[in-house]
């Protein structure tokens, strides 16, 4: 349902920009074209689904167990196996070269396909996909709301697994397989662990889990594949003073940017509404580039959509955004920390889907 | 979006193993008059960077400049703070950051030579935006497609590369013998929990499960129904290598003739004599950037035979006795005058 529900949307924003044909290119990495168009959740190589303005949908993967499953998980799509993905799919747009095309994300695009060689011209229809990615329906709502349920969940779990002496890939183990008795067949997990010579998360490393450990994580499961994503910091025994003080900036930093989540706020006013948090406790160093990515950014068929929070994006909110607010960094007293809510705007401001308090968890060391 | 370990191993791959496949494409690159080799890398087609510096990026992309003389630099997409974590985990002098990829590297290699005779590895499928840019970056580097020169040194492995395939063939083995459970939701929990902690860089799980039924492999979402006979097939990625492995649940003598048929047409590999009394069946390896690029099979129609020395993955579906069976396993091709074979036993007891 919620697939013909996108299809019907990119149908509309087509005709209205006079498109007869758009290309939707996704991999593992950047699926969320892709699947707005194809509903299909991509693993391996490369997909390009052809939509044509009458409604129908061609997908095109060169890896053959992918086309096998696509088969199967995308009834409705017409799927092609093509060894060679680049040429198959120039073949198709030259038999339609007289209609205007044009494909998103383009620059993902390989790049034969947008040569000015070819018979056909691909116009770059990204922010038009955006817009469709960003503003979603009530549907797409609830499945990121199931998904924040899950994560929930997933963090409890977490928190479960945690113990002196374990491996970080073990703990993420004990989370995906936890996931996957839960018939969530995906997630976008990092981990850091340790003290002040920690600087962010990465995926797993070998490295134990010691007592007076920061334990961060960024959790995010997906629900018909829309992410949504919950970010904690536990300490492995009890924690210091300053573990606490620290922490109370990062839960002041949340509170004040979620306050500034409404409609008609630009993404720039809830990262400003972070900062200024730490730039009043005398932090505003560990706001940049040099320290953190972005300060939250859009959630749903990506686990990072747009748009970034940050001072310097101007994209206003507007009610059916989800996105999550997270003012990650490091703090030169304690390491990094991490904490972040799901958010769904709303009429009213921002609608909390996150149920897991906003706490230092401690587990036994 | 990479979740298991990712660690470099000094032991698995000493620094000798990277030297020499550097060694061989530095010659290659000579032979070709490439002043530089681009090879370009995310987490879908990661297999030409790792193979050369161990670099697996997790999450966005980055392109590895290999200059015909001077050490490789990578210059990535990933920000600053995970630099001492590329370090870590691969073979890498110099990691630049930049958001815009292909701009920054041509100006580093137009700025030793404006005119340099780039190779790229996959062109045609090098994004566009970073084709853009590396003509914007090096307006005057010659750009041409250097797949044909780096498939043939990619695609043969050597032995650190089967060692690593054998180390992932028995991850998914293990793996896939820890399927217990009532519910098939279960059994990938096993499946998955097992991979990871045996230190798997990535398992991806697919399901037939009910083979009376449909016998095509999908991600499981939600809950299924398992009929009597069903199968699991596991892809797993362990420091670079990857392999998929199949278990098919079914009568133990049907299993066992399905293994040794598939043993019998591995032999008979790169011919395909040996899959004449198959369904279907799929060649799978590394050739550029893809791991398990479609080699041969019943589906493909312009063949790609892997050359001697290869590692592929093996997989097909039979009949017998009136039953789907389906059945694969990791093998590598011989050398001239020796015979194909699994590197796992794709039987389960």
């Amino acid at each position: 349902m919620l697939a013909e529900e996108r299809r019907q949307r990119l149908l509309a924003a087509m005709r209205e920009a006079g498109i007869g044909y758009m290309a939707l290119y996704g991999n593992a990495w950047q699926g969320d074209y892709l699947r707005y168009g194809a509903d299909f959740g991509i693993l391996e190589g490369h997909g390009i689904a052809l939509i044509s303005a009458g409604g129908d949908v061609e997908l095109f993967l060169d890896s053959a167990v992918e086309a096998e499953r696509a088969e199967l998980e995308a009834p409705l799509v017409r799927v092609h196996f093509a060894a060679d993905i680049v040429r198959a799919v120039g073949v198709r747009l030259d038999g339609v070269a007289n209609d205007r095309t044009a494909a998103a994300p383009r620059r993902l695009l390989p790049h034969w396909l947008t040569d000015a060689a070819r018979s056909f011209k691909l116009a770059d229809a990204t922010a038009l996909l955006d817009k469709l990615l960003m503003h979603k329906s009530a549907g797409e709502i609830a499945a990121v709301r199931r998904a924040a349920r899950i994560a929930d969940e997933a963090y409890g779990e977490f928190r479960r697994a945690v113990r002196p002496g374990r491996r970080q890939f073990e703990i993420v183990a004990d989370i995906e397989a936890h996931l996957r008795r839960r018939g969530c067949p995906d997630n976008f997990m990092i981990i850091g662990s340790g003290g002040k010579d920690v600087f962010g998360m990465t995926p797993p490393s070998a490295r134990q889990i010691a007592a007076g450990d920061l334990v961060t994580t960024e959790l995010t499961p997906a629900v018909e594949g829309y992410f949504a994503q919950i970010c904690r910091t536990l300490v492995v025994g009890s924690a210091s003073a300053a573990q606490r003080r620290a922490f109370g900036v990062f839960v002041e930093a949340l509170e004040a940017g979620i306050a500034a989540v409404r409609p008609g706020a630009r993404a720039a006013d809830v990262a400003r509404a972070e900062n200024d948090v730490f730039r009043k406790h005398g932090l505003g160093e560990y706001t940049t580039s040099q320290w953190t990515r972005v300060r939250g950014h859009g959630m749903g068929l990506f686990a990072d959509s747009k748009p970034h929070i940050l001072e310097d994006v101007t994209t206003v909110l507007e009610p059916g955004m989800a996105l999550i607010v997270h003012p990650n960094t490091y703090h030169p007293e304690v390491g990094y920390i991490v904490l972040g809510d799901a958010v769904v705007v709303t009429e009213l401001g921002a609608e909390v889907l996150c149920q897991t308090p906003r706490e230092l968890f401690e587990v036994a060391a | 979006m990479r979740r298991g370990l990712i660690a470099r191993s000094f032991v698995e791959l000493p620094d000798a193993v990277f030297d020499a496949r550097l060694d061989r494409v530095r010659t290659a690159m000579q032979g070709a008059h490439f002043d530089a080799l681009v090879i370009y890398t995310n987490n879908t087609r990661p297999a030409g960077v790792s193979w050369l510096v161990g670099f697996v990026p997790y999450w966005s992309e980055a392109l590895l400049v290999v200059p015909r003389e001077g050490a490789p630099y990578l210059v990535v997409a990933l920000s600053f703070r995970v630099k001492s974590w590329i370090e870590r985990t691969s073979r890498i002098g110099e990691v630049v950051h930049t958001p815009r990829i292909g701009l920054k590297a041509a100006q580093r290699i137009a700025a030793t030579r404006p005119d340099a005779a780039v190779g790229i590895v996959d062109f045609d499928g090098l994004p566009a935006g970073i084709a853009d840019d590396l003509r914007e970056g090096g307006p005057g580097l010659a750009l041409r497609d250097a797949s044909a020169l780096f498939a043939v040194l990619r695609a043969k492995a050597d032995p650190a590369e089967i060692a690593l395939a054998v180390r992932a063939a028995m991850i998914a083995h293990q793996a896939l013998i820890a399927a217990r459970g009532d519910t098939l939701n279960a059994m990938i929990a096993g499946v998955e929990s097992e991979a990871r902690r045996l230190a798997a860089e990535e398992i991806y799980i697919a399901a037939a499960p009910d083979l009376e039924r449909e016998s095509r492999l999908m991600r499981v979402e939600g809950e299924a129904a398992l009929g009597k006979t069903f199968a699991l097939r596991a892809t797993v990625a362990y420091k670079g290598t990857w392999v998929r492995l199949v278990r098919c649940v079914c009568q133990h003598s049907i299993a066992q003739e399905a293994a040794a048929r598939l043993a019998q047409a591995v032999a008979s590999l790169p011919s395909d004599r040996g899959f004449s009394g198959f369904r279907s069946w799929l060649v799978e390896g590394a050739r550029m950037a893809q791991p398990l690029d479609p080699l041969i099979g019943s589906r493909l129609n312009a063949a790609k035979p892997p050359p001697p020395g290869a590692l592929v993955s093996v997989q097909g579906m039979l009949m017998i006795d009136g039953r789907t069976v389906l059945v694969g396993a990791p093998a590598l091709i011989g050398q001239s005058g020796e015979t194909a074979s699994l590197i796992v036993d794709p039987l389960f007891d």
